[in-house]
């Protein structure tokens, strides 16, 4: 009789374990088909690294999000939340968070994930689930272009890729540094690995010497790497996503007095932390303020945000969520006042196009890729007081 | 005769190239060796008296990173926009950093002797190394709660104008910076201060009896638990410089202690685990091991190549280069 009981009991517990699985995945499925008002508060999702080594840019791109969803939903006749997800830099979490915000039926578009890793990590969920996501910053090639994309057709960013930054990084070596011999230092990562393969290639046809080292990407002392640097190299090139470790790398290299200066990629943009006079990095974005109609935009965020500096992360997020408000506008207009269908935002994402883009001239994605037309990368050189000057803009984008 | 002249100067400048850079790994080598050195020691004198690997030592190190940072920008970074401009001199800040530094780690060592070890004193040996673990995870988990997992930059390049880093003493063509040598001599220092402490003083004798015989020494009338208590506090206590001049050079973080706390027990298993020569020596010669083995070899290899002869000791030379082989009598 106990033994009856018991497989009884088992049996039920199973079947409300299926039930329970099967209802959330029903509900997800709900969520994304449900129809949505345009006048009730709607919501856009943020995944970004809010803390950890990359939590400058997440927390930057996090104050120009909330200055965008504040200014433009008024111009866009919306109503919008944003919800922010701190991802850590891990693709783990940002799996779950995507989950997350995939599951509530009011959030209409993803900004975002800020980094390649978690596009890498969450684009098939998100595409699966409807939801258009648009990055401002996350620059791997392999995202958007190659036989094997590694995100979805859902997936949007305002930024180039990083095949465009790596030629671009050594044309300028090339045409205005004029080096004769450059080393090349990945950190083992796909973004470094991928830049690092960028530029060597592009240095070699150019005929110029270049030798290719490689180190962990745990690695904090850079002494051996460094000591092999020749001593008439002109540039070594470190491709990492920690700003710190770049600044430790260009210390070392005065330290041991090597003539040959660092240059890095947009992942060491970060003048609190990566500025070593005479060093060199490149950004997908400059500095906003050379464009006089971006004065009320950049007086307004700084108004919300008085003890922050102007950076490069920022205000590709602004665009971003330009781009994301005016395909809900344009999903809603098409919908009389209602979003039958979260995949209508990801139909208009793309006929999206901007006059006075806040990165300067006009906006629109390419017709073959999810990647804006005519993008370009900006080099900048570390002055003496740590600050960034643009020394030239993109050659051969 | 002028085409051999070329080529045996050319072989000469090769040869000479060579040399400096071969110099300069040493240098590389020796700087990196004697931060493990110091965690070594640690290791090595607490399985010394109380046969227990201390997992956590490698966390110590970390705090002591830390502590140091803190010290770091509240004595000297007092200028205008973060600027070097100390109260007292800089040497004197660098020797305050490096005395809370000790004094904060033996601290954190007391703690964890009392709290984490001491109970399972009488336990079968592997509830002290679980609980060892546990501390590990604790401390780091508990560091990255109270300050993030963001790396923490010394900023040491700002010290009075790159100093540190742009002074020195030439030896040949290679310059050594003032930072190497403010490390490496610092760690000869604190070794030669522990050796001598060890080998010439009561306590010392205690606890070297203590570690030979410890129910012999009880017996004797040595207070056990205060050796103990005094072999975490001098191994603590060596950890956190160890941290501090890791520091200088390269950003600390809250995951830096368990890879470098690896290492300090390879360096340690390397020169003989209960030895202290040995653990100064393993820890030097992990140093240069790792130094030439991403200079000459690559550094993908650097960290596979460290615990290979972590696993080759283990095998073929358990008791160490310098430890004594274990002879039971049957």
């Amino acid at each position: 009789m106990r033994r009856r009981w018991l497989a009884v009991t088992a049996l039920v517990a199973i079947v409300v374990a299926a039930l329970a699985s099967t209802a959330g995945a029903g509900s997800s499925a709900t969520a994304s088909s449900q129809a949505l008002s345009c006048k009730s508060t709607m919501k856009v999702a943020f995944l970004t690294p809010l803390t950890g080594d990359a939590g400058f840019l997440g927390n930057e791109q996090l104050s120009w999000a909330k200055y965008a969803v504040k200014t433009l939903q008024k111009q866009y006749g919306l109503k919008i939340q944003l919800l922010a997800g701190d991802t850590q830099l891990s693709a783990d979490l940002a799996s779950s968070l995507a989950q997350k915000y995939i599951a509530d039926p009011k959030v209409v578009g993803v900004l975002g994930p800020s980094t390649s890793g978690a596009v890498q990590a969450t684009s098939q969920a998100l595409f699966r689930a409807g939801l258009a996501h648009v990055s401002p910053s996350a620059t791997r090639t392999a995202l958007t272009k190659g036989n094997e994309k590694q995100a979805t057709p859902a997936f949007f960013r305002v930024v180039p890729d990083d095949d465009i930054q790596g030629p671009a990084d050594a044309l300028y070596m090339v045409d205005k540094l004029k080096v004769k011999k450059v080393v090349v230092v990945d950190s083992q990562e796909p973004y470094s690995v991928g830049l690092a393969n960028s530029i060597e290639r592009t240095l070699k046809a150019k005929g110029i010497t270049t030798q290719r080292e490689s180190v962990n990407v745990n690695t904090s002392d850079f002494s051996p790497i460094v000591t092999k640097v020749p001593g008439d190299a002109d540039i070594v090139f470190f491709g990492t996503q920690q700003p710190p470790k770049a600044q430790t790398f260009a210390q070392q290299l005065l330290e041991q007095g090597k003539k040959a200066k660092l240059f890095s990629g947009d992942g060491a943009n970060d003048p609190d932390k990566f500025k070593v006079p005479g060093s060199y990095v490149s950004n997908f974005a400059a500095p906003i303020n050379l464009f006089p109609y971006n004065k009320n935009i950049i007086a307004g965020w700084q108004k919300d945000n008085p003890n922050a500096t102007l950076g490069s992360f920022g205000p590709p997020t602004y665009g971003s969520v330009q781009v994301l408000f005016n395909a809900i506008k344009r999903a809603c207009d098409a919908g009389n006042g209602t979003i039958k269908n979260r995949r209508d935002v990801i139909k208009q994402v793309k006929k999206i196009s901007v006059k006075n883009w806040i990165l300067g001239g006009s906006f629109r994605f390419s017709t073959k890729t999810n990647d804006p037309l005519n993008g370009r990368f900006y080099i900048f050189q570390i002055q003496s007081n740590g600050s960034y000057k643009l020394v030239d803009p993109t050659i051969g984008s | 005769m002028s085409t051999l002249s070329v080529l045996f100067d050319a072989s000469h400048v090769l040869a000479s190239q060579r040399w400096d850079e071969f110099l300069q790994q040493t240098i590389n080598g020796l700087t990196l060796g004697s931060v493990y050195a110091l965690i070594a020691l640690g290791y090595s004198m607490v399985y010394g008296v109380l046969k227990l690997l201390n997992f956590a030592h490698g966390d110590v190190y970390m705090v002591g990173a830390f502590i140091g940072f803190g010290m770091i920008q509240w004595l000297g970074f007092r200028g205008a926009g973060d600027t070097w401009a100390p109260v007292v001199s800089t040497w004197f800040v660098l020797l305050v950093v490096l005395a809370v530094s000790m004094a904060g780690t033996a601290g954190l060592g007391v703690a964890i002797e009392r709290f984490a070890y001491r109970p399972l004193r009488d336990a079968p040996r592997i509830a002290p190394l679980i609980s060892a673990l546990g501390v590990s995870f604790f401390i780091a988990y508990s560091m990255q709660l109270m300050f993030g997992s963001q790396q923490r930059d010394y900023n040491a390049f700002g010290i009075d104008n790159g100093k540190l880093f742009l002074d020195g003493v030439d030896i040949g063509n290679v310059r050594v910076p003032l930072l190497r040598i403010i490390i490496i001599v610092s760690a000869f220092v604190l070794m030669l201060l522990l050796w001598l402490l060890v080998t010439r003083t009561r306590t010392g004798k205690a606890m070297r009896a203590t570690s030979f015989d410890r129910e012999a020494a009880a017996m004797m009338g040595i207070d056990i638990d205060r050796v103990i208590v005094f072999t975490f506090v001098l191994g603590s206590a060596l950890a956190g410089p160890a941290g501090v001049m890791f520091a200088l050079r390269a950003p600390a973080s809250v995951t830096m202690g368990f890879v470098a706390g690896l290492k300090g027990f390879t360096a340690a298993v390397i020169g003989g685990i209960g030895s202290i020569p040995g653990a100064m020596g393993g820890g030097l010669i992990l140093g240069m091991a790792e130094a030439y083995t991403q200079g000459y070899i690559s550094s993908k290899w650097s960290d596979l190549f460290v615990f290979v002869i972590l696993i080759g000791f283990m095998l073929f030379r358990p008791q160490g280069l310098f430890g004594k082989a274990d002879i039971r009598k049957v």
